[in-house]
């Protein structure tokens, strides 16, 4: 089936099967390699994404669901001006170790931080980021990072005018 | 508290821009899938192998065992075929390899595959693989057997106050790292290129070599590793043989992709076992002798279980003293999937087997489980069981006091015990057990756990792990050596030694691609070896490369120049590293391993220095039990580990956070069992690795106390963070419920099952 939709505020069209996963079209037809596939059944949450406006596992989305959809990925949340602070915030707190689930877990901060009015506390994080699992950091220097992040008030609520503000572009 | 600059890691940042390529991550033109048909029982003999005539062939590419002149994976025991060719041996091995151009074909051909099998008896249980009518592995299905003896064991039976003992079990565990196996095959015409998700690049290319006995050059180019753990490091030896033969049949690239359930079905798991274990002690709780019998499941081929037991044989006596000792360890074959190498290896498995025996000895002299680890820690200047004199850098005691005190675990036993009281009471009378909807069950746990950093034995000097350190046109000193980054930080740690001994910025130091056609073989990336045996060759590099310059320096300028902090300086000018590097360009300085004379070991008679140093841990994990539900989930973990000096402190800190949180896994979350001889799990949801919902509040402290040989003191970390963790969390359940605990996981139904038998009992 032909399908259109706007990948990181650019629009797409494709040839694909509708059984096709979302996952397999950015990673495989569209080179954004961020979105990893860790098992395929939306258990670990390294292929999320914001679909729509929300966090979602790509490898539960079929094609025939992407028309007409937005989609942002870490290589169009890089481009926005707040990301600069996430990406400080988990270099400086050590939260990376060997990557294969970090874009999934910025995606999920990302989502997280947009909904967040006030600063979060640990318990909160934690139960948040509990879809995204992660195997090298035991989670705490993520979880250190993402309430870092939540005390700054200008990304908070921000990267949701910024994701929205660049879908429109 | 936010990390010094120098600890941030080199490659954060092209990690969080999505610019890291992990193997399936490449674009690679015309690039083809592979995939093997397997077993579907564990033993059978293969009858015939049919292709459907009515499918068309020509797409597609074919290996099987025939084709393959030497047909083994060369490891320790050249045992274990690339393909079976008469017998199967476990569920889920490679009998067919099929490739094409796109995964539609692919899965099409492996339909129209028929093998057809005659089934045989198989054997699953360790224990009894060696008396079985099943042959796996020679005469009695053992890989390895070991007896170490320490003093006269009849000698500390004799004077005995008690004797204690336990037996105790561990299963497997998979390694879930994240980024499932995944090896690209890239044919040309002499040459084969290896690239993709791996620990050790050249066990790779020792395989193949063979494989091709000579006649094609292989060389080996490691991705971007998404996690390792250990299962990275034999496994990826049989996988890239797979896309190596199908490469070199079909002419065209050949991807072996494994998705999560392939992966956690067939690869390697870490090693079950079984100990029975007796310890002499006296009234006090002093051990005078152990006397301990160790099994660990192998799985269907030897892969590195020989070396795997060697490390569990010494580290059986954990972190005491014990004047008399008799091991007898022994590595046997069944019908499953080869066990492997996995964090720890080996020592997990004998830490667990002693901290509950220790456990057993409290409990049965009605002492508290710190009072009897406390009296029994070796000291400096005190001997292992291989009669190894501990002479520096010793540290159990310090841990252990550390961790009481931060713990405050002293009083949390009491007040937990007491808190618990009523509850237990309720629950064992059957009364509901809750008052308060908050009502939980608390225990506090303890273990002490040491790891030997290196390889085992002799095994650094057969493998003589060699670097070079080259200065480039800019300037600027390249490091060549085969280790590995799959998460652990290793291309940090050694930047982070070369500049500091040459006292430049960890910018001016490159690293080059690990590819076997541009690196030495510096040895492999496991045994928590690599900033300790590496790190330290690295030191000696830069010394060397530093007086080279100097004496080249001189010699040129007839001036005296001596090196100060990054700069020559010759009473009038100075000048830096990089200046002078430069002028110097394509010096270069090549170092080679070899233990320091002092460290000795008879691998024959198992006496002597079997590690040339321990690192050091002790660990307090707080856990909560709800009293309805079973549900087990660990509040508060501390520990203090001592490993000789943090080259990166926060980094080391991640390590023991990711490590503790991996062997909590291990002690009440991860299980996997046996269906028909095949392991019963597929992926994510039917085997539980903790969530950030489930980990405990972190409380990790690093102590130094230098190791002579090691790069500024430091000696190895990657593996101890796991070895203590289960056997902390399962004490804290023997102190809830006053019963043994021994068998790992302890799962929710399990603690169901305890209770009803207490019930019972109190009946």
């Amino acid at each position: 089936m032909r399908i259109s939709f706007i990948v990181n505020g650019k629009s797409v069209e494709l040839d694909v099967s509708p059984k096709k996963r979302l996952l397999d079209i950015l990673h495989d037809d569209l080179d954004l390699i961020s979105v990893k596939e860790g098992c395929g059944k939306g258990e670990c949450g390294a292929c999320a994404v914001i679909f729509n406006g929300e966090r979602v596992n790509s490898c539960l989305i079929p094609a025939f669901q992407t028309d007409g959809s937005e989609v942002i990925t870490l290589e169009g949340l890089k481009e926005l001006p707040g990301y600069a602070a996430i990406e400080r915030a988990y270099v400086e707190h050590g939260a990376v170790q060997c990557g294969f689930c970090l874009s999934g877990f910025v995606v999920s901060t990302v989502a997280f931080l947009k909904e967040k009015k006030s600063p979060a506390d640990e318990e909160e994080i934690k139960e948040k980021l509990a879809g995204n699992l992660c195997r090298c950091t035991g989670y705490t220097k993520i979880i250190e990072a993402v309430k870092d992040l939540s005390l700054q008030e200008d990304l908070r609520r921000q990267p949701e005018a910024e994701v929205s503000h660049y879908v429109k572009k | 508290m936010k990390a010094n600059p120098n600890d941030f890691r080199v490659d954060a940042v092209g990690k969080l821009r999505a610019e890291t390529r992990y193997i399936r991550d490449e674009k690679i033109p015309g690039l083809w899938f592979g995939a093997a048909i397997r077993s579907p029982l564990p033993r059978a003999r293969i009858k015939s192998i049919t292709f459907d005539k009515n499918f068309d062939w020509n797409r597609v590419t074919v290996v099987t065992a025939k084709e393959i002149a030497n047909n083994y994976v060369a490891m320790l025991e050249n045992d274990m075929p690339f393909l079976a060719e008469e017998i199967v041996n476990y569920a889920g091995e490679p009998v067919v390899l099929i490739a094409a151009a796109d995964k539609e074909t692919l899965r099409e051909a492996g339909e129209h595959v028929k093998v057809n099998y005659e089934p045989l008896p198989y054997v699953l249980d360790m224990l009894q693989s060696e008396n079985s009518d099943v042959k796996i592995f020679g005469e009695r299905n053992i890989f390895k057997e070991i007896r170490i003896e320490k003093g006269n064991i009849e000698q500390a039976r004799q004077n005995a106050f008690a004797i204690v003992e336990l037996e105790s079990e561990t299963g497997f565990q998979e390694h879930l790292y994240l980024e499932p196996q995944g090896v690209v095959a890239i044919p040309e015409e002499d040459r084969v290129i290896i690239k993709g998700s791996m620990q050790c690049p050249y066990y790779i290319k020792a395989a193949l070599d063979e494989m091709f006995g000579g006649k094609k050059h292989v060389t080996v180019i490691q991705a971007a590793t998404g996690g390792a753990f250990g299962g990275k490091e034999d496994f990826p030896s049989l996988l890239a043989g797979h896309a190596a033969l199908l490469a070199v049949k079909s002419g065209h690239p050949v991807a072996m992709f494994f998705d999560r359930e392939e992966d956690v079905r067939v690869t390697t798991k870490r090693h079950p076992s079984y100990h029975k274990d007796i310890a002499y002690v006296d009234k006090n709780g002093r051990i005078l002798g152990l006397d301990l019998t160790i099994y660990l499941d192998g799985g269907a081929y030897c892969t590195l279980s020989q070396v795997v037991l060697a490390r569990s044989a010494l580290t059986a006596t954990g972190c005491y003293h014990v004047p008399h000792v008799r091991i007898l360890a022994k590595a046997v074959a069944t019908n499953t999937v080869p066990s492997g190498a996995f964090r720890g290896f080996g020592g997990p498995q004998a830490v667990f087997a002693i901290e509950m025996l220790i456990e057993e000895i409290a409990h049965r002299l009605n002492l508290r489980p710190d009072q009897v680890r406390r009296l029994n820690l070796i000291k400096e200047g005190q001997s292992t069981a291989t009669g190894q004199i501990l002479r520096y850098s010793v540290s159990a005691e310090e841990t252990f006091t550390d961790v009481l005190e931060r713990s405050d675990y002293v009083r949390k036993y009491n007040t937990y015990k007491k808190g618990n009281a009523p509850i237990l009471e309720r629950l064992l009378k059957g009364v509901y057990p809750k008052k308060n909807a908050d009502d939980m069950l608390k225990g506090i746990g303890l273990s002490v756990s040491l790891h030997g950093a290196g390889f085992t034995g002799t095994g650094e000097n057969r493998i003589k792990g060699k670097i070079r350190v080259e200065i480039n046109k800019e300037g600027m000193p390249v490091i060549f050596s085969s280790q590995t980054e799959m998460g652990q930080g290793e291309e940090t740690a050694l930047k982070n030694i070369l500049a500091k001994t040459l006292s430049i910025d960890r910018e001016l130091i490159l690293l080059t691609e690990v590819n076997t056609d541009l690196v030495p073989n510096s040895g492999p990336t496991v045994a928590s070896r690599t900033t300790m045996v590496v790190g330290s060759l690295l030191v000696e590099a830069g010394k060397e490369i530093i007086s080279r310059l100097t004496k080249k320096l001189n010699s040129e300028t007839g001036k005296s120049f001596e090196y100060r902090l990054g700069y020559f300086y010759d009473g009038e000018q100075i000048i830096s590293f990089r200046e002078v590097a430069q002028k110097y360009a394509g010096l270069f300085v090549e170092k080679q391993y070899s233990h320091p004379p002092v460290i000795k070991f008879d691998d024959i008679r198992w006496k002597g220095d079997a590690y040339p140093v321990f690192s050091w841990a002790a660990a307090v994990a707080e856990v909560e039990v709800d009293p309805v539900t079973f549900e087990i989930s660990v509040a508060r973990y501390f520990t203090t580990h001592e490993i000789g000096k943090a080259i990166n402190y926060d980094q080391a800190i991640a390590q023991i956070q990711g490590g503790s949180l991996q062997g909590i896994g291990y002690a009440i979350y991860e299980k996997v069992g046996l269906k028909n001889g095949y392991f019963d799990i597929t992926g994510f949801t039917d085997y539980i690795i903790p969530s950030s919902a489930d980990m405990p509040e972190m409380d990790v402290k690093i102590l130094e106390n230098p190791y002579p040989f090691g790069p500024f003191g430091a000696k190895g970390l990657g593996e101890l963070p796991f070895v203590g963790a289960a056997p902390a969390v399962i004490s804290a359940l023997w102190m809830i419920f006053n019963y043994p605990f021994t068998r790992l996981p302890v799962m929710p139904e399990d603690l169901f099952s305890v209770v009803r038998t207490l019930k019972e009992k109190g009946a």
